[in-house]
C-alpha cells in the first residue's frame, strides 16, 4: 500500500471522475464567463471515458493503464483539454517504465509529470491563466514537502493548499491563451475554468494519498 | 435686482453695472468671472465695484439658485470610488487613481505625473528618500517639482544596471534629486553581481557600505513593480537576464519589486540571484514609514496585487483600469464605495451577476449528451446524396462525390454547434470529409485521421480549420499520425475574425464564417486537380482575403447547461463575438440596424483597404437565432455601403452558414476578390449548405 500502483491510479481516476461529474455545471458556468462553456462537459465526459476503460481492464500495469487512459480521454474529448491531459497521462506513464515503482512520497513526480506533459503540448507560460498555473505550483509544493520529509498527510494538505491558492490567483491574471484570450483584460476577475478543474484533480490525488496514509 | 442690492454692505463703493450679456444680474456676472475666467474673489470685487463679502454672497447665491452646478466627471468620480475601495481593502493611508482613458499623455506619463503631484505632501525637509527604476519612476522623476525644502537626500534603491536603458536606477535618482533640489546618493555597485562572494566583498567596501547606510534610515521610498509577462520591460532591460534563464527557481514569482522577486502573496521568492543582489532588501523596504507604489497598466495587476498583499505599500498611485482589475480579482462590489444613490460602476457589478438568475432555455433535446450524434444521424438521413458515414462513427463524415485518383483531399472540421458548418460544405467542389467534435470542441486526432485516410487519393490532404488552440493541437497530432502513414498533410488555419486580434496580428485571430469561402476556394482548386502546394496556396490566399465581424444581441446556450453563456442587458449588444458563445470584444448600446452595420463596415473596409472598383464576396450569416428577414435587412445596408465606397459585390450569400447554436446575432464577412479567387468562387459546387450549379 505504500506504492503508487495500479490500485492507487484506479482509485485516483475514479475519485477524480466523481469530483468532475459533481462540478460539471459549475465548470461550464465558469467557462461560459470567459470561454465557450464546454469545459465541464469535456472534463466530466473525459474522465467518465477513462473510468470505462479501467473497469474493462482493472489489472493493467500502471504504464499501460495510463496510456489507455490517455487514448480514451483524447478520443472522447478532443477539444483543448483532450490533447493536454492525454499528454499529461502519457508523461506520467513514462515514470512507470523503469524498474523501480514510485513510493507514495514521490507523488510530486507525478504532479511534475502532469505539468511537464501539459506544458509541452500547450506551450503555455506560467501566468497565462491556464491549468498550468495550478499544476506547476502544486507539483512544486509536493516536491518541496517531500524534500523536507514531511509526513504524507502534511504533504497532501500542503499540495492541496498550494493548488487551491493558485486556482484563486488565476482571477488576477489576464488570459492570453485559448478562447478567453480574445477578452484580454475583461477576463480579469474570473477564475480560469481549467485551473479550477486542475485543482479538483489535484484534490483527488491528495485524497487518494491521505486514504493510504491512514 | 433689488433683492440682491439689499445685501450690499454700507461701505460698498458705487457698484458697476453688469455687462449687458449678463442681463443685469450681478450673481451671474460674478459667477462668470469666478468659474469661467478664474478670477479671485478679490479681483471680482474690484471689477464689480463690490466688496469681497458681497462677491462671496453672490457666489453662494449662484449655487443656491442653480445658476452654477458643480459636477464631477464620471471618469473622475469612478476614480475616487476605486481609490476608496482600494484604501479600504488594503488599509492604505492614501490611494490616488488616475483615469486610464483620455488626455494626450501616455498611461505611464499620466500616472507618473500624478505621483509627482503627491510629492509635496509626502516629502519634507530633512527626509531621506529612495527611488527604484523603470519607466514609471522616470516619468515621475521628470515631472517632480519641489521648492523650498532643505537637506533632502535622494538615494538609489538598488545598485546600477546597464546604461542602455534610459530609466536606469542612476538616471531615475539623478533626475528626481535635481528636480526637488536634493542631494543624490548613488550606489556605486551593480544591482546584480556575478557571485555571492563578489557581493560580500563589495558591500564591505567603505564607499559602498557608507552609501548603503542611507538605505537603512529611509523616511520615504517610491517604487514601481515589474510584471514578469513576456512583453514586460524586465526582459528587454537586461536587468535580470540570468534570472529569467533560471526560470525554474522563479516559477512562483509574479513580479519584481526593487529588483527582487515576489510571489502572489508578496512573499519574497528566493533563488540564485538572492545572494547576489545589492540594494534595499524587501524586509527593509517594509520598515520605511512612507512607501509609495506607482504603477500603471492592466499587465501589472498581478504584481501590484502581490505588493499590496505583502504589505509593501502605504500609498498607491495607479490607473483606473488596473485599479478596477484588482478589485474585480478580489470580487469587491464597488457599489459599497460609490456615493449614495449613484451607481458609478454598474457594469462591473453586472459582469459578476451569475447567469443562474435566468431560467433554463427551452430546447428540443433528448439526453443532452446525445445531441451531436443524434443531429449527425439526422443529417445523414436528410442528405444521403451528399454525405455518408466513413466508419462506425457518425462523427467522421465523407462526401458521396467521386474522389478521383490524384485529387488532393480536403479535410475540414471542428466542434459541433455551428450547423450547417462544417458538414454542409462536404461535397463536389467543396471538402471531401469532415471530422466533428463535441459542441464547440475540436474533434480528436483519431477521427481526423479517419477522414484523412478517406480523403487521400495519393496526392496529399489539406486540412482547413479555425485557428483555435484545441483544433490546432488535435489537427497537428492527426497530421503527425498521417505523416507516419505516408500521407502528406498541409494545414491552413482560418483567421478571418477581425475583432479577435489587432490588424497587425493576423496569426492570433480566430476563424469564423469566412471559413465557408476558404472551403469553397480550396474545394474548387482540388476539383480541377491542382496539386497540394497550389491548393494550400489558394486556401491561404482565400483566408488572407476574408474579414469577418460578428455582433450578438443575445448569448447562446449550451445543450448541457441550457443557460445563457453570458449575460447581456436589455439595451446592450456584444460587438466582435466569435462563434462559440464567448463574449465579444466590447459591449455597446443596442441601436438601429443600419448604425450597427455601419460600424461593422467601417472596420471591415479599413481592414480590407476597400476602395472604388474593387470586387468582394459578401456573407451575411446568422449566428443561429436571427431570422432571414433581419439578415436581408442587414444585407441591404451592407450593399448600400459597398456602393457608396464604389465597390461591387461579386457574390452575396445570406443565411445560416456558420452558427453559434441559438445565439441571436449575425456576422458579416467580406472577401476581397481578384480574378483567381473569383473564378474559384464561381466554379460549381454541391454541398447541402451550398449548391452552385
Amino acid at each position: 500500500m505504500d506504492r503508487i500502483d495500479t490500485s492507487f491510479i484506479t482509485d485516483f481516476f475514479f475519485l477524480a471522475s466523481v469530483r468532475l461529474e459533481e462540478n460539471r455545471q459549475t465548470l461550464c458556468r465558469l467557462d461560459g464567463e470567459i470561454g465557450d462553456g464546454d469545459h465541464g462537459t469535456s472534463m466530466a465526459n473525459g474522465f467518465a471515458a477513462i473510468e470505462k476503460v479501467i473497469r474493462a481492464q482493472p489489472d493493467a500495469a500502471p504504464a499501460d493503464m495510463l496510456r489507455q487512459a490517455a487514448h480514451a480521454f483524447l478520443a472522447e474529448v478532443g477539444a483543448t483539454v483532450g490533447p493536454l491531459y492525454a499528454s499529461a497521462f502519457l508523461e506520467m506513464a513514462t515514470l512507470f517504465d523503469g524498474e523501480q515503482p514510485l513510493s507514495l512520497s514521490e507523488i510530486g513526480q507525478v504532479l511534475s509529470a502532469f505539468a511537464r506533459g501539459i506544458a509541452k503540448r500547450g506551450k503555455a507560460q506560467p501566468g497565462d491563466k491556464t491549468m498550468l498555473d495550478v499544476w506547476l505550483p502544486a507539483a512544486q509544493a509536493a516536491e518541496r514537502a517531500a524534500r523536507a520529509e514531511q509526513p504524507l498527510t502534511r504533504l497532501a494538505s500542503l499540495t492541496r493548499g498550494a493548488a487551491n491558492a493558485a486556482r484563486d490567483e488565476t482571477a488576477a491574471m489576464m488570459s492570453t491563451r485559448g478562447r478567453a484570450a480574445r477578452l484580454q483584460e475583461r477576463s480579469i476577475g474570473h477564475l480560469d475554468p481549467g485551473a479550477v478543474s486542475a485543482a479538483l484533480i489535484v484534490d483527488a490525488i491528495c485524497a487518494t494519498l491521505e486514504e493510504r496514509a491512514g | 435686482m433689488s433683492g440682491t442690492k439689499r445685501r450690499l454692505s454700507p461701505r460698498d463703493p458705487t457698484p458697476a453695472r453688469a455687462p449687458v450679456r449678463f442681463g443685469d444680474d450681478p450673481v451671474l456676472w460674478a459667477s462668470w468671472l469666478y468659474y469661467q475666467e478664474g478670477m479671485t474673489q478679490g479681483e471680482i470685487a474690484e471689477e464689480m465695484g463690490a466688496s469681497r463679502p458681497t462677491v462671496n454672497a453672490y457666489l453662494a447665491d449662484a449655487r443656491a439658485r442653480g445658476i452654477v452646478n458643480i459636477s464631477i466627471s464620471t471618469d473622475h468620480m469612478r476614480s475616487v470610488t476605486l481609490a476608496r475601495a482600494l484604501e479600504d481593502q488594503f488599509g492604505l493611508e492614501s490611494c490616488l487613481v488616475v483615469p486610464s482613458q483620455g488626455g494626450a499623455r501616455t498611461l505611464i506619463e499620466k500616472v507618473g505625473n500624478a505621483a509627482a503631484g503627491l510629492l509635496p505632501q509626502m516629502v519634507h525637509s530633512g527626509d531621506t528618500v529612495a527611488i527604484t527604476w523603470g519607466r514609471t519612476m522616470l516619468a515621475m522623476a521628470q515631472a517632480a517639482r519641489l521648492e523650498g525644502l532643505r537637506d533632502v537626500t535622494v538615494v538609489q534603491a538598488t545598485g546600477g544596471t546597464t546604461a542602455k536603458i534610459p530609466y536606469s536606477p542612476e538616471s531615475c535618482a539623478t533626475r528626481l534629486a535635481d528636480n526637488i533640489g536634493a542631494r543624490r546618493v548613488p550606489i556605486s555597485a551593480p544591482a546584480i553581481v556575478s557571485s555571492a562572494q563578489a557581493r560580500d566583498m563589495l558591500v564591505q567596501e567603505a564607499v559602498i557600505a557608507e552609501q548603503l547606510q542611507y538605505l537603512s534610515r529611509l523616511d520615504r521610498v517610491v517604487f514601481g513593480v515589474s510584471s514578469l509577462r513576456p512583453n514586460s520591460t524586465i526582459h528587454s532591460s537586461g536587468f535580470f537576464d540570468n534570472a529569467l534563464q533560471q526560470h525554474d527557481f522563479y516559477v512562483a514569482a509574479v513580479g519584481s519589486l526593487a529588483g527582487q522577486f515576489i510571489d502572489a502573496q508578496g512573499t519574497p521568492v528566493t533563488g540564485p540571484l538572492s545572494d547576489r543582489f545589492i540594494g534595499l532588501a524587501l524586509d527593509d523596504l517594509r520598515r520605511v514609514p512612507t512607501r509609495i507604489l506607482v504603477a500603471a497598466g492592466v499587465d501589472k495587476i498581478q504584481p501590484i496585487l502581490a505588493a499590496l498583499r505583502g504589505g509593501y505599500v502605504t500609498t498607491l498611485v495607479i490607473d483606473s483600469d488596473a485599479a478596477d482589475g484588482i478589485l474585480r480579482a478580489l470580487d469587491v462590489r464597488l457599489s459599497r464605495y460609490a456615493a449614495a444613490g449613484r451607481d458609478t460602476e454598474g457594469s462591473t457589478d453586472d459582469a459578476t451577476t451569475p447567469p443562474s438568475a435566468r431560467t433554463f432555455v427551452k430546447k428540443f433535446l433528448n439526453d443532452p449528451r446525445d445531441v451531436v450524434n443524434e443531429a449527425m444521424e439526422g443529417a445523414l438521413a436528410a442528405y444521403p446524396g451528399h454525405i455518408r458515414q466513413i466508419d462506425d462513427t457518425v462523427r467522421a463524415i465523407g462526401a458521396q462525390a467521386p474522389r478521383p485518383t490524384g485529387k488532393v483531399g480536403v479535410v475540414i472540421g471542428g466542434g459541433a454547434g455551428h450547423e450547417p458548418s462544417f458538414l454542409g460544405f462536404v461535397g463536389q467542389g467543396l471538402a471531401d470529409a469532415v471530422a466533428i467534435g463535441n459542441v464547440f470542441a475540436s474533434p480528436p486526432p483519431d477521427r481526423i485521421l479517419t477522414c484523412t485516410r478517406f480523403a487521400d487519393q495519393g496526392a496529399g490532404v489539406v486540412y482547413i480549420y479555425g485557428n483555435y488552440t484545441g483544433d490546432v493541437m488535435n489537427f497537428d497530432m492527426a497530421a503527425e499520425l498521417a505523416g507516419a502513414e505516408g500521407i502528406s498533410v498541409a494545414s491552413v488555419r482560418t483567421t478571418d475574425d477581425v475583432a479577435s486580434s489587432g490588424f497587425e496580428d493576423r496569426d492570433a485571430r480566430r476563424g469564423t464564417a469566412g471559413n465557408v469561402f476558404v472551403f469553397k476556394v480550396a474545394g474548387a482548386a482540388s476539383a480541377r486537380m491542382d496539386p497540394l502546394p497550389e491548393v494550400e496556396r489558394l486556401a491561404r490566399k482565400a483566408n488572407a482575403a476574408c474579414h469577418t465581424i460578428g455582433v450578438a444581441l443575445e448569448p447562446c446556450s449550451m445543450p448541457e447547461t441550457r443557460r445563457p453563456s453570458f449575460v447581456l442587458g436589455e439595451q446592450e449588444l456584444e460587438f466582435g463575438v466569435g462563434v462559440h458563445g464567448e463574449p465579444g470584444v466590447t459591449r455597446q448600446p443596442h441601436r438601429a440596424a443600419d448604425r450597427i452595420v455601419d460600424e461593422v463596415c467601417d472596420q471591415l473596409f479599413a481592414a480590407t483597404a476597400l476602395g472604388p472598383g474593387q470586387r468582394v464576396a459578401v456573407l451575411v450569416n446568422s449566428l443561429g437565432g436571427t431570422p432571414m428577414i433581419e439578415l436581408l435587412l442587414l444585407n441591404r445596408r451592407v450593399q448600400q455601403r459597398l456602393a457608396a465606397c464604389g465597390a461591387t459585390a461579386h457574390l452575396t450569400l445570406v443565411g445560416h452558414y456558420c452558427t453559434s447554436l441559438d445565439m441571436v446575432g449575425a456576422s458579416i464577412t467580406l472577401m476581397q476578390l481578384d480574378e483567381e479567387l473569383a473564378a474559384l468562387l464561381d466554379a460549381p459546387c454541391d454541398g447541402f449548405a451550398w449548391i452552385k450549379p
